[in-house]
């Protein structure tokens, strides 16, 4: 069993989600496995305006533990980082890092809209 | 669920672009209008199969078009979201947020702008040329590739051949490849014809490449030109 802490900035009371890594996906949305996938699978709202397709930033989180456990970075998901605002060395898109192990510790930011005109 | 607000607006009209593609015309209710930037897309709340999906479609309506706006999108197979919306009729109504999105023009330059379509991903290109031919007048020069099976696949035709008559600055290359839709892939068009025309010949690094389409191979075109070496931003793209 692998375990995912999440933690939100908007002070939303923090969730702890211990789950079969071989049972992904758990949703639809998001890479199977994903964070994304992850949280929508075990009822914890996380934005996903694309749908999890990696076409927004929307699903910005900020891994504060176990980024070792995560999948690596593609170049895609980098390109649409670089957009997402309060971003730090270790944000990651909810719907691209893929959990398959341990345990990871995340955050929600608090503001999660992008270019929202 | 999105914790955004949300926004319903009712089908006014529907039009089938192609075979598998139709635009939507969307009024908002009670008179709002639609701020947005060209190239941005709105996330629309589709109840399937007893829970709610989320699916972003792009805005296909020019700057300006606020209150009776324009998705356009096509029917994928098995695809849940275009499927329920390729089962609405005018009349019903849809929610959404949004807009969304930073697949978007940049402020524009004195730059070449080089707009990389394939099939339906032409959509977000239409806004954004509008405004490119619109605010930069005749100091940039603007071309539209749009890849497609058939002739008949190709969207808004009509409109970027008017465009192209009227502004000299803009040119449209239609690549069709004349193949049924089953056997169409967008590398054996895009990515030759990327290849001779912007690496192997004269590469001009000024160039601002915009790329939208399906699949992986929207990647591979970024890396030609990225590869080629034009600068990361200069190299936009979103994959559906």
């Amino acid at each position: 069993m692998a375990k995912l802490y999440v933690s939100f900035e908007n002070g939303n009371p923090e969730q702890v989600i211990e789950f079969d890594p071989f049972l992904a996906p758990f949703h639809h949305d998001g890479e199977p496995g994903s964070i994304l996938d992850i949280l929508l699978g075990h009822g914890v709202e996380l934005e996903h305006a694309c749908g999890g397709n990696c076409a927004c930033t929307t699903c910005h989180v900020i891994v504060t533990q176990g980024m070792t456990h995560l999948t690596e970075n593609e170049e895609e998901e980098d390109d649409m980082l670089d957009k997402a605002p309060g971003l730090v060395s270790t944000s990651r898109l909810g719907c691209q890092a893929v959990m398959a192990e341990g345990e990871v510790k995340i955050r929600i930011p608090r503001h999660t809209i992008n270019q929202q005109v | 669920m999105s914790s955004s607000p949300t926004f319903t607006a009712t089908i006014e009209k529907i039009i089938e672009r192609t075979s598998d593609t139709r635009s939507f015309f969307l009024r908002l209710a009670n008179g709002q209008k639609l701020s947005f930037l060209p190239g941005q897309f709105l996330s629309f709340l589709l109840p399937v199969g007893g829970e709610t999906l989320t699916r972003a479609y792009t805005i296909a309506s020019l700057p300006g078009e606020e209150t009776c706006f324009e998705i356009c999108l096509n029917q994928v197979d098995g695809g849940s979201g275009s499927s329920y919306l390729f089962s609405r009729k005018e009349s019903d109504v849809l929610c959404f947020t949004g807009p969304w999105g930073n697949f978007v023009l940049d402020q524009p330059t004195d730059a070449e702008y080089i707009f990389i379509a394939d099939r339906v991903g032409v959509v977000p290109f239409r806004p954004m040329i509008a405004r490119l031919l619109t605010v930069s007048g005749h100091h940039t020069t603007a071309r539209l590739l749009h890849a497609a099976p058939q002739v008949g696949d190709l969207l808004y035709a009509d409109e970027w051949q008017r465009w192209k008559r009227q502004c000299t600055h803009f040119s449209f290359r239609p690549l069709v490849v004349g193949c049924e839709p089953e056997e169409y892939s967008m590398e054996k068009v895009l990515l030759p014809y990327v290849e001779q025309h912007f690496v192997k010949e004269a590469r001009q690094y000024s160039r601002r490449f915009y790329i939208c389409g399906i699949g992986r191979s929207v990647l591979l075109l970024r890396d030609l030109l990225r590869g080629a070496g034009y600068e990361r931003q200069a190299v936009k793209y979103e994959k559906w």
